[in-house]
């Protein structure tokens, strides 16, 4: 969700990109950001990776389905290293942090993919929601 | 499943159920070549001909399986990688909302130092016996030697809380005995994965200088390639993509 902040300068060809949703033209139009965060939501069937600037709004996305990854092969670790792999390079980053949500496979992957990258790493932190006890959690699975 | 011609060292019982008379000779002194359908005793007899012709289902003899082995249940493979998967579920989201189990892995955590982590701890696999007893949890950890160290110790002390918290939200009949392993895995891949990087980049430098030294690379190369075959299959994958 991106915080109402006035727009500087021309973003039309970024906005058309995002509108349009074609892969080819976010990564034409993509921003080239020195310092960003990194958000990396690790599901358990799947890891998406955010790359915004330090206000929040984004300048790419990527997740393991998009890096060509089916079904149960978008959970697993490998992906979300080719993920992190993926956003940094399109969008060449030097010093980032990190804020990481969820608790899947694709989490210690996609950090160390980060880390290896050359990337300089401020901090970690862990924004995974939690409700001081709010709405109801969905019923247990029975196997 | 047929026996064939086996020489079986004691007097069977007949098909209807009658067991040989005292005197009755082994079989293989009594007739020469016979055929053995596996099936239970219970079902009639059939002719020698027909039995011969029609194949017959798998089924063991009965009083073959409780004399030559002990019978174990076996849960079949779906549930065994269900179960696995289901328990990688609940101990990821122990770690995320467990109190006891966050303070265990991230001793900082209980002065309030959450939000800026110093080290993070994900469950990278489940591995679970056939017969659900014995659950081997691989753990990674990020961060330097302190963290991983602090962290494996934090989770090993907490073993026998974790089964219960396990057996309290999992429905089965035996909760298994649950191994903290630490997982090595992603970082030896790294670290080949750097290995070959950095082989790549020289092999494309020498390229421009002669053809010898393609040899030496490729050799050091099929070496690291060679360690491949010891991973896990998490680890297969980047090599061989299905």
């Amino acid at each position: 969700m991106t915080k109402a902040i006035p727009k500087i300068g021309s973003r039309k060809k970024v906005h058309i990109g995002l509108r349009r949703n074609a892969r080819f033209s976010l990564w034409k139009s993509a921003r080239r950001i020195t310092k960003g965060v990194i958000h990396v939501q690790a599901s358990f069937n799947n890891t998406i990776i955010t790359v915004t600037d330090p206000q929040g709004r984004v300048v790419f996305w990527s997740s393991a389905g998009t890096c060509g990854f089916k079904s149960s092969r978008k959970a697993s670790p490998y992906a979300g290293q080719r993920t992190a792999v993926d956003a940094i390079r399109t969008v060449g980053l030097q010093r980032a942090e990190v804020m990481v949500k969820g608790a899947g496979s694709g989490r210690d992957a996609a950090l160390r993919a980060i880390a290896k990258s050359g990337v300089r790493l401020s901090c970690i932190r862990d924004v995974t929601p939690m409700p001081h006890n709010g709405c109801r959690p969905p019923k247990k699975r029975c196997l | 499943c047929w026996i064939l011609n086996t020489p079986i060292p004691f007097p069977l019982p007949h098909s209807d159920g009658r067991r040989p008379h005292h005197g009755a000779k082994s079989p293989t002194t009594a007739k020469p070549a016979r055929m053995f359908p596996c099936r239970p005793l219970v079902s009639p007899p059939l002719p020698r001909a027909l039995a011969a012709a029609a194949p017959v289902s798998v089924r063991r003899l009965p009083w073959a399986s409780t004399s030559l082995r002990v019978v174990r249940c076996m849960a079949k493979e779906r549930r065994v990688r269900m179960v696995a998967k289901q328990i990688q579920r609940e101990l990821a989201d122990m770690l995320t909302r467990d109190p006891v189990m966050q303070r265990a892995v991230l001793p900082e955590a209980a002065l309030g130092a959450d939000r800026y982590l110093s080290s993070l701890t994900t469950i990278a696999d489940v591995e679970l016996s056939n017969d659900l007893q014995v659950c081997k949890v691989y753990v990674s950890v990020f961060g330097d030697e302190r963290g991983k160290k602090v962290a494996m110790a934090g989770l090993k002390d907490k073993t026998k809380y974790v089964r219960s918290q396990i057996g309290k939200r999992m429905k089965l009949r035996l909760t298994p005995e649950i191994r903290f392993i630490e997982d090595e895995s992603m970082e030896r891949g790294s670290r080949i994965l750097t290995i070959l990087d950095k082989l790549k980049e020289e092999r494309e430098q020498r390229e421009g200088n002669g053809e010898e030294e393609d040899g030496e690379a490729s050799d050091i190369a099929e070496e690291e390639d060679g360690d491949w075959e010891g991973d896990e299959p998490d680890e297969e994958d980047i090599i061989y993509v299905k």
